[in-house]
């Protein structure tokens, strides 16, 4: 199991590109949809990347419950146990 | 190492969904060796269902059911996943005579409560008794049926918990209903189109038999999603019925990785495949310098296209990128569809490629008529012109009309709304009459609500339903945007008209018009950035914005707010449609 701290890092790295693009800095709070303009094209690029940079599988379910980079990192801890 | 999948060729004498049922289709597929094989995101097989084991166990699921004490034709919800289970549930409904009802699966961010409330206003719209779920979609499909009167509510693994019932089932027969399938998107109107086992198998036989012309060989790939009419009776009960071999790839993984379309195609080499155009502009946009030739797609003869509007032009760049793979651009099939009419009204003849119309379209839009204009390359002088695809002759049965406002019947090239009559279209909406009667004249005429007109017989589109917003296939009600702004505390009720206009480009892009009370220029803004979030979180897609002032929206002679008024004078007020979406101009 990696630790949070790892993933939060990993989850920075990838959402850069998308904060650079929406002006804003990224902290755990930062929301995916509204602040950073994700919409549902865009969310299965990231969703991608976040697949192959971490080797996971991200399953549909768990959207809905994402809210912030928080959420996803957490969501993303539960998927590598 | 993968499992075996099904062959394309079967042993068993081909039929082009004669049967007078479903459950006698698959009566009937599973003497045979074919079936449907499903794919992981990687190109690796998960998991091989040929007909004859989904009888199998659809029966012993049958049997379950029969346990549970149902009255004949309850409604079965199903959480629509890609996946073997939405097959084996679905026609287990079949021989236990209950009517299934696919639901849809979330797509986007954070949007658990408006997932859950759609959910629940379909599991109250059909009143069902019981809704089944994979795990992973579990939790929310029991926070929908929270204060319903269901029998059950579970996963696949709980189900199979119940005892097999003795007594032997009686499957639906042809004058009932063979599923309820929701159309819209809208959470507040969901509308359940009720299709009885005769008029889908009625439509399957003309999809099969005129549409595809299909045979011995045929093949079918497919990442559309379950819930949706062009995946579900296209791409599930088509091979079913025609006991013809299918490869899924799940939807979720097509929109990541849009090549393994491809690669699923020229690996099975498959003959039959369906997308809207965004799908094809997906593989377009990612298709890398010299990966076409390492595929072969020879084999593709029908590269269906519908669920929205056609623009010839990705289209024949998505051709062109795949030259080196053998694709064909003759294998385009247009047609046009609802689920209203189980799923198809028409197909292009096959083996030509797309047919575009170019017309003057100053001309359609004052006098609605579509004037050819002949291509010519002396643009300083022609008219204005669009081009639009034409989407071939109805299949046999269906009579067509083109009618103007007052409801009289216009001749070729004249554009009004499309009625149609036939026996693949609906018996109604579930629980609802008043829609229904709007919908449906006493007489069987569908009004389709889209625009169109006839060319030597041939449908062509120019408009879908007035008031429908299609983006990336997805079917979005303008409701749906309006209620998200009234709710906001500057906005209240009839501020706010949402419709879809052509983009910059061509392409169909979300509006929304808002009347705004405040002068303030930074209120102003946030209130815009508030409302486009809203709308991407709960429904995915970008909208864009506009404040007027008060009492600027437009109305109709009766007092009643226009959207097609608002949508007018948007376009015309925007430069971006100065350059005229013009498709297939080469």
């Amino acid at each position: 199991m990696k630790r949070y701290q790892e993933i939060l890092d990993a989850l920075y790295e990838v959402l850069t590109p998308f904060a650079n693009e929406a002006n804003k800095q990224l902290s755990e709070e930062t929301e995916l949809v509204a602040d950073l303009d994700i919409d549902s094209v865009r969310l299965l690029e990231l969703l991608m990347e976040i697949e192959d940079h971490m080797d996971i599988s991200i399953p549909l379910n768990v959207l809905p419950d994402i809210n912030t980079v928080r959420d996803l990192a957490v969501s993303l801890q539960e998927l590598s146990e | 190492m993968d499992p075996e999948t099904t062959p394309t060729h079967n042993t068993l004498p081909f039929r082009a969904a004669d049967f007078s049922n479903l459950a006698e289709a698959l009566d009937y597929a599973a003497q045979g060796e074919t079936g449907c094989n499903f794919y992981t995101g990687r190109g690796e097989v998960y998991a091989v269902l040929s007909y004859a084991k989904l009888r199998r166990e659809a029966q012993a699921l049958a049997r379950r059911f029969l346990g549970l004490g149902l009255e004949r034709g309850a409604r079965v919800a199903l959480i629509a996943d890609t996946h073997p289970d939405f097959l084996r549930f679905f026609f287990a409904c079949q021989y236990a005579g209950l009517v299934p009802v696919p639901l849809p699966i979330p797509i986007s961010l954070g949007g658990h409560g408006a997932y859950v409330a759609h959910l629940h206003s379909m599991l109250r719209s059909c009143n069902a008794a019981v809704g089944i779920s994979t795990a992973g979609f579990l939790p929310y499909l029991e926070e929908a049926a929270e204060g319903l009167a269901m029998s059950f509510v579970g996963d696949p693994v709980d189900f199979e918990n119940f005892p097999e019932a003795q007594e032997s089932f009686a499957p639906l027969q042809a004058a009932e209903l063979a599923y309820i399938q929701y159309t819209s998107g809208s959470t507040r109107f969901p509308r359940g189109v009720m299709i009885t086992q005769e008029t889908v198998l009625s439509n399957l036989a003309g999809i099969i038999r005129h549409g595809l012309k299909m045979g011995p060989g045929d093949r079918f790939v497919s990442w559309l999603p379950f819930y949706h009419d062009m995946g579900f009776v296209g791409l599930v009960l088509v091979p079913v019925t025609s006991q013809v071999s299918v490869d899924y790839l799940g939807t979720r993984e097509f929109a990541m990785r849009p090549r393994q379309w491809l690669s699923l195609m020229s690996k099975t080499k498959a003959t039959i495949s369906f997308g809207p155009p965004f799908g094809y502009e997906l593989v377009e946009r990612c298709i890398r310098a010299g990966e076409a030739s390492k595929l072969d797609l020879s084999t593709w003869r029908i590269a269906g296209v519908g669920a929205e509007m056609i623009r010839s032009e990705p289209l024949l760049r998505f051709a062109k990128a795949l030259e080196p793979s053998g694709f064909d651009p003759k294998a385009f099939l247009a047609c046009y569809g609802m689920a209203e009419c189980s799923l198809a009204v028409s197909f292009a003849p096959l083996d030509k490629g797309l047919e575009v119309d170019r017309i003057d379209a100053d001309h359609l839009a004052k006098c609605h008529e579509a004037r050819q204009v002949p291509g010519g390359n002396n643009e300083d002088l022609s008219p204005r012109t669009r081009s639009f695809v034409v989407c071939g002759r109805p299949i046999p049965g269906f009579e067509v009309e083109i009618r103007d406002e007052q409801g009289n019947a216009l001749p070729e090239r004249h554009s009004g709304t499309i009625f149609l009559r036939g026996p693949s279209v609906m018996s109604g909406y579930f629980n609802e009459t008043e829609i229904t009667s709007r919908t449906l004249c006493g007489d069987g005429w569908l009004n389709t609500g889209d625009i169109g007109y006839l060319l030597d017989g041939q449908l062509v589109i120019t408009g879908r339903e007035k008031d429908l917003i299609i983006i990336n296939g997805r079917n979005i009600w303008p409701q749906d945007l309006e209620y998200l702004a009234e709710q906001q505390p500057e906005v209240r009720t009839g501020d706010a008209l949402a419709f879809s206009a052509p983009g910059p480009s061509g392409e169909e892009t979300t509006v929304m018009v808002v009347q705004c009370r405040k002068k303030d220029p930074a209120v102003q803004a946030c209130l815009v950035n508030r409302l486009k979030q809203r709308v991407r979180s709960e429904l995915g897609i970008d909208c864009y914005v506009e404040l007027v002032p008060l009492h600027t929206l437009p109305r109709t002679s009766s007092g009643k707010l226009s959207r097609s008024k608002a949508r007018q004078n948007f376009i015309e007020a925007h430069v971006w449609d100065a350059q005229p979406a013009v498709a297939g101009d080469q």
